[in-house]
């Protein structure tokens, strides 16, 4: 096996010498920007065509359209966005900007204006993205459209319409110029995202979990926004073509060009931001929450496409990253280590076999960011395109299983899968997707992202990277651990079923059509769209071989990411970690499945036993509670952020109401009350007091008059 | 000395004399409107003090050799004619409610 | 006098409403709105190259009090006339929006409708302070009446609230006002209410006299400040609006909320920004922080709402807030912004309350508790709901969002060492306002979430009071008419912001103007105060050179 190690690393090309890649203060890297052309406007189409699918979907909403029309416009015009950006892809030759049409444009005085236009950045970054979010958005679209054939009398022009400006969204946010089209597009995935989780709007969970999304990831879109500040206050630009150049000339981190010191909180903003859309640590509590979304939904946004809105930020961004802070990186990896790491934890003792993928995907994104920060954003960006796809047929056969079972997804429930009719497609894709997000040495696609994160964080050289290779690879335990277990417990084993409760969210219309008892198989657009898939995940290999990845992020914004393997001075099979990490890397996953074969095939009630052992030790009881409660990090914002927030909402209003109306408002427009209720005793209705008080009052008008000038004398004497 | 006095404290009669003449009436006047509860009591005794300053107001046209006083003489005794009128026709049609001409019964403009 | 057409046939049009039957009141105000609205655009085009300028066109003017130089002058610039426009669309909105909610006394509400559109074109129309001050004070009689005549059952003192409130702040606004006049008075020897004449005399001065003294001006920012942050409403002069909304009719509180809270906005844009530049900036970072206090304060207790009403009120203070911000960011971003609220938050949350409007019309109750899953009965009006509150939070691609980040960014960027127009505020203000549109995702998604999704849940309507509504289930093709209009502005200015900010431009920069100047001068007096003896009493330490001193003592 080790001359086939060699090979692998043979076929690994030089780019850039390893010390610049360690070096912050190194020179900046150089990398082609992109230049403004006239033509190339059709690739404005790749947004169009989901926007003018939205309209179209909204005007079948509106006018009651009870079959798949929407599907089909949907996916026609992905289908479309994809081949648009097959052209683009396939016309390319250098980064580009194309302008599409004015958005902001405003004149801060001395000549400069703060514009940001609806354009984009077409270099190689934005079609490797582009090609698998547009591609991918088409085939789930498909499978969409057999998978929520349930609702087609009540939501699925609305899906549909979801699906599409999602994919709007995405494509502003990868293609756009800027960071503010970024920004709109940023937001807008989160309100697609909102709006598809919340799709079974009946379901209290599902909209709770919608809202959940959408508010943590207006706290990382705070962070965002915060960023784009900063980065306009000192750039004076918030297009990419001026921010490189700038980086490229040189800023110094210490003071910045424009000397404010705050600019090297720039790269820390935006990783809040990716942090939120990715779900990485502390903002990933919406992810899992997200899985009430149809299970297309899931498979696309929650785990293909949009939570790798934050490692397309930081790769975007990578020449801020590297240039303006020493730190900024490092918090990138350590954060993505750390989170790949919880999440697998929560996702061993999870049972619901999709949030254990919501878990694996946050754990993968992880693994992403890891890439990121320890520096290869080839690692970071493959991972995402390997993973896009395979997670994606993880999603989708879950998906399938649930739609069969009429909403079963609880791995202890459903057992043999493959041993029954109809469902074979649905378990080997299954099975390989697995085999991908373990990392399974060689037929795997995340074999090779997942090793060359690992691998990289052992070269690298920063705060604790070798700790975080370790806890990447303990991860990789962990992984293949509770990957395999849903698979053996799923597909393999005696055929056993429990059906599950669902409608479909449809629940005025009782009489389902295929009614609750026996489970149905899917038919060809799910299990097309599966295979095509997994063939996309077979594929990705093929791309590693070829070079493709790396070249498609060799030449972007994140090319400083794109590290060398050290070649020829190997000495010894320990000295380059991508010489041994495949083979660490085999055995640790090896050792997972085998495991997880163990206690979820081989002796299914041995797992129970060994929970109930765990169980019964009082030392040790609470470390898989509180796995399976997802260590309380949800009650645990509950109590300190949002239960406080509450009470002085409460609180507030209370004073607003009582001391501040009441009291102080309201007291002051009492006051002349109060002064006339004094004098109320003189209106007695007697008309003789009315004329003492009267006399009275001459008297002492008479008097004061008398001895004004002694008063006034006296006065002045005494002040 | 004193009928000498006495004579011309007759005889040459100073502003002084009439303002004492004219203070004391307004007092009269005004003890007897606080004092008394009588409606049409009270009201001769708002003419009182009227003519006590009628009386002021003359005495000190003829002084200054001014006729304005006295013209103002004139408007005192025409309103005082007309709030006659209208107060007598008050105190009637009060009567008339009450059958009495206590003041004192009469509140109900109190606060 | 193409502009006074504006105030007249409004006026005309209550005339008109007196005459004509009761039941054809609406019909005849929604046409003369309509016309007045037509007329309106009409304008716009002949204001044509005046747009992205600072001119005031459409002028005209008659003496009305000579002695004392009181005249009633019009005209327009892009800021004012874009304010116009608003109210001008809005009316119509409104009328035809409370054809079913209003069902007695029609003469007179349809009366004092117009009666309030001619006030409030007045205010932004006015280039004359009095006649400002006149039609700034006349908006709260129509509006007193259609809260006390068609409010809700707390309306009395609501509507007392409301006029006392705002009055006792505007008579201190006329004092601040008219110190100014006198002044003027004193130095040139002759009354002049010309706000154009003023707003230079106070800046620039008159005959040798330098204008107003940075003490002067403080305390006319003061007074100023008084009527305007009541209007706005600034926390904590904000009470009274979200009583006066809770119990006005529908359309009350959307000219409410939409235009007459604006004129308190215009009111600082116009006399504040231009007329007290040196007391602006002593105080700007002040009034900024009162405003960000205002932001948050407001966004926490709209959280614990239970009447959606009242929290669209609450909103308002809140979102008034980034709008005040932004003024006082004095960079043209920040101003830009602010302006573009103005619009924004009157679109929008003009909406919003059209829409609680159309659920209190058939549920006769806006208790969030009482009602959930609405979505299921009425999709359209869910539709519209979700729609707007995602322009309200500020969704990127919807017009909320742009007023609002132009609003942050120009806050940010107000810091000290800004290029071409230095601020006074900086990235720390924006950056707590900031949190303002995460609470604002909360608590407008929870309402949402409340009330549009989740089971369905019916309020009982109470039969009783025989006041069932023959409306049907989801929204009637007029209602939605009401609300397309605003839909399509929405995602109009979200997509296309430039034709608006590009030309508001040259008005902003009008207004602007003193500014880098003023501030920068600030700066160097305060520099100037910095230096201090230190204890020794002998080394003079200037702050910028305490990098000298510490090499000098290393050397």
């Amino acid at each position: 096996m080790i001359p086939a190690l060699h090979n692998l690393q043979f076929l690994q090309p030089k780019l850039l010498p390893l010390a610049m890649v360690d070096h912050h203060h190194a020179d900046p890297v150089a990398f082609p920007i992109a230049h403004a052309i006239e033509a190339m406007s059709w690739a404005g189409w790749i947004l169009w065509l989901p926007m003018i699918s939205l309209v179209l979907c909204g005007a079948c909403a509106a006018l009651r359209i009870r079959n798949k029309l929407p599907a089909i416009i949907t996916v026609l015009s992905l289908a479309g966005s994809f081949f648009v950006t097959l052209l683009l892809y396939l016309n390319y030759h250098e980064p580009v900007t194309i302008h599409l049409f004015e958005w902001f444009n405003i004149a801060v005085g001395d000549g400069n204006s703060f514009v940001a236009a609806f354009s984009l950045y077409v270099d190689k970054l934005t079609l490797l993205w582009m090609l698998f979010v547009t591609g991918l958005s088409c085939l789930i679209a498909l499978y969409a459209s057999e998978y929520m054939e349930a609702d087609l009398k009540s939501g699925y022009a609305r899906f549909f319409a979801g699906v599409s400006v999602f994919v709007f969204a995405m494509s502003s946010l990868v293609m756009g110029d800027n960071l503010l089209m970024l920004y709109l597009g940023w937001e807008g995935v989160g309100f697609a995202s909102y709006w598809l989780i919340g799709y079974y709007y009946q379901k209290p969970s599902a909209v709770a979990a919608a809202k959940k999304a959408f508010i943590v990831n207006r706290i990382g879109d705070l962070g965002l926004a915060l960023g784009l500040y900063l980065t306009w206050h000192h750039f004076g630009t918030i297009q990419y073509t001026e921010i490189f150049a700038a980086i490229q000339h040189g800023v110094d981190a210490e003071h910045g060009e424009t000397g404010g010191w705050y600019i090297k909180y720039i790269p820390f903003m935006l990783m809040l931001g990716a942090f939120g859309k990715s779900a990485q640590l502390p903002l990933y509590v919406w992810l899992p929450d997200a899985m009430e979304g149809p299970t297309p939904v899931s498979a696309l946004i929650h785990a293909a496409t949009m939570v790798t809105a934050g490692v397309y930020l930081l790769c975007r961004m990578y020449p801020l990253l590297e240039a303006l802070h020493p730190l900024a990186l490092p918090t990138v990896a350590w954060i993505g280590g750390l989170t790949a790491l919880l999440a697998a934890t929560i996702g061993m003792a999870q049972f619901d076999i999709k949030r254990i993928m919501a878990y694996s995907t946050v754990s993968q994104l992880g693994y992403m960011f890891l890439g990121v920060g320890v520096m290869t954003t080839y690692g970071g960006a493959y991972h995402v395109f390997t993973h896009a796809f395979f997670k994606a047929v993880l999603f989708l056969t879950c998906g399938a299983i649930m739609h069969g079972f009429a909403g079963q997804l609880d791995l202890r429930k459903v057992s043999g899968l493959t041993k029954m009719p109809g469902w074979r497609i649905v378990s080997w894709t299954m099975f390989y997707a697995c085999l991908c997000l373990v990392g399974f040495p060689y037929i795997s696609s995340g074999f090779y992202s997942k090793d060359m994160i690992m691998a990289q964080a052992f070269i690298s050289h920063g705060p604790g990277f070798t700790a975080l290779g370790v806890i990447a690879l303990v991860t990789a335990l962990m992984t293949a651990y509770y990957t395999f277990r849903v698979w053996f417990r799923v597909c393999l084993g005696p055929v056993q079923y429990e059906m599950g409760d669902e409608h479909h969210g449809d629940d005025e219309h009782g009489d389902d059509h295929h009614g609750h008892d026996k489970p149905h198989a899917p038919r060809w657009a799910i299990n097309t769209t599966l295979l095509i898939i997994t063939l996309g995940a077979i594929a990705s290999i093929v791309l590693y071989y070829t070079h493709w990845g790396q070249d498609m992020v060799a030449g972007s914004s994140a090319g400083g990411g794109v590290p060398s393997a050290h070649h020829g001075e190997t000495h010894g099979f320990w000295d380059d970690p991508h010489t041994w990490m495949p083979w660490v890397a085999s055995i640790t996953t090896v050792v997972g499945i085998i495991i997880a074969w163990f206690f979820h095939l081989a002796k299914r009630e041995a797992a129970d036993q060994l929970k109930a052992i765990l169980l019964a030790n009082p030392i040790i009881r609470w470390l898989p509670t509180a796995m399976e409660n997802k260590w309380y990090v949800d009650e645990l914002y509950h109590a300190v952020i949002r239960a406080p927030l509450w009470i002085g909402g409460h609180i507030l209003y209370w004073l607003d109401m009582n001391l501040l109306d009441f009291a102080i408002v309201d007291g002051i427009a009492h006051l002349p009350r109060w002064l006339g209720r004094a004098f109320r005793p003189l209106h007695n209705g007697i008309l003789q007091s009315y004329a003492v008080s009267m006399a009275g009052g001459i008297g002492l008008v008479a008097l004061l008059v008398l001895f004004m000038p002694r008063i006034l004398q006296w006065l002045g004497g005494g002040g | 000395m004193t009928t000498v006095l006495a004579t011309e404290l007759l005889t040459v009669l100073t502003l002084n004399q009439y303002l004492l003449v004219s203070a004391v009436l307004f007092t009269v006047g005004l003890v007897g409107f606080l004092a008394r509860r009588n409606l049409i009591v009270m009201f001769l005794c708002t003419e009182l003090m009227f003519q006590a300053g009628a009386i002021a107001f003359i005495a000190f046209s003829r002084f200054h050799l001014e006729v304005s006083g006295q013209v103002f003489v004139i408007f005192i005794l025409t309103v005082a004619a007309a709030e006659a009128a209208l107060a007598l026709a008050l105190v009637v049609l009060l009567y008339r409610r009450k059958e009495t001409l206590n003041a004192e019964l009469w509140s109900e403009l109190r606060e | 006098m193409l502009a006074a057409l504006l105030i007249i046939l409004p006026l005309l049009g209550g005339l008109l409403v007196l005459i004509a039957p009761p039941q054809r009141a609406k019909h005849v105000t929604l046409a003369v709105s309509s016309v007045v609205f037509v007329y309106s655009v009409v304008l716009a085009f002949i204001f044509g190259p005046h747009w992205g300028t600072d001119e005031f066109a459409l002028t005209g003017a008659v003496t009305w009090l000579d002695g004392i130089g009181i005249t009633i002058s019009l005209g327009a610039d892009s800021v004012s006339l874009l304010l116009v426009l608003l109210t001008t669309l809005l009316m119509p909105l409104c009328i035809w929006g409370s054809f079913t909610a209003i069902t007695d006394r029609l003469r007179e509400y349809y009366g004092w409708m117009m009666l309030l559109q001619a006030a409030m074109t007045g205010v932004f129309l006015a280039r004359d302070l009095i006649f400002f001050y006149i039609c700034f004070e006349f908006t709260l009689v129509p509006m007193y009446f259609l809260i006390a005549l068609y409010g809700g059952s707390n309306r009395a003192r609501a509507c007392v609230k409301f006029f006392i409130y705002t009055f006792t702040g505007s008579m201190i606004t006329l004092a601040g006002l008219l110190y100014i006049a006198w002044r003027y008075a004193e130095i040139a020897g002759f009354w002049s209410f010309d706000i154009a004449q003023l707003t230079s005399f106070a800046v620039d001065g008159l005959n040798n006299y330098p204008g107003l003294s940075q003490y002067e001006q403080a305390w006319i920012l003061l007074a100023l400040m008084a009527g305007f942050a009541v209007k706005v409403p600034l926390f904590p002069l904000h009470t009274w609006l979200p009583l006066a909304h809770t119990e006005a009719p529908t359309a009350g509180s959307v000219i409410l909320a939409a235009v007459l809270l604006k004129l308190g906005t215009y009111g600082l844009y116009r006399f504040v920004l231009p007329m007290v530049p040196l007391a602006v900036v002593e105080y700007a970072p002040l009034i900024a922080v009162i405003a960000i206090i205002g932001v948050l304060y407001a966004a926490l207790i709209c959280w614990v709402q239970r009447d959606v009403k009242k929290l669209i009120a609450y909103s308002s203070v809140s979102h008034l807030g980034f709008c005040v911000l932004g003024l006082f960011a004095l960079n043209p971003l920040g101003v830009q912004g602010s302006v573009m609220y103005m619009l924004n938050h009157g679109l929008s949350t003009g909406a919003l309350f059209f829409l609680v409007g159309m659920i209190y019309e058939r549920y006769h109750t806006r208790d969030m508790t009482q009602m959930s899953g609405l979505a299921r009965r009425m999709p359209v009006w869910a539709f519209f709901m979700v729609f707007f509150v995602l322009s309200s939070v500020g969704l990127p691609g919807l017009n909320g969002f742009i007023s609002e980040f132009l609003c942050l960014i120009g806050a940010f960027t107000a810091s000290g060492d800004a290029g071409a127009y230095p601020g006074v505020l900086g990235p720390w203000y924006a950056a707590i306002a900031a949190l303002g549109m995460v609470v604002a995702a909360m608590y407008l998604l929870i309402m949402v979430g409340k009330v549009v999704f989740g089971p369905l849940k019916e309020p009982a309507v109470h039969h009783s009071t025989g006041e069932q509504s023959h409306l049907p289930a989801d929204l009637t093709l007029r209602e939605i008419g009401v609300l397309v209009p605003l839909a399509v502005l929405c995602v109009y200015i979200g997509f296309q912001p430039r034709t608006f900010t590009g030309a508001m431009e040259g008005s902003i920069e009008g207004v602007l103007a003193e500014y880098p100047a003023t501030v920068r001068q600030q700066q160097i007096l305060q520099q100037a105060d910095l230096p201090h003896f230190d204890n020794a009493g002998l080394v003079l330490t200037m702050p910028e050179s305490t990098d000298i001193g510490e090499v000098n003592h290393d050397g």
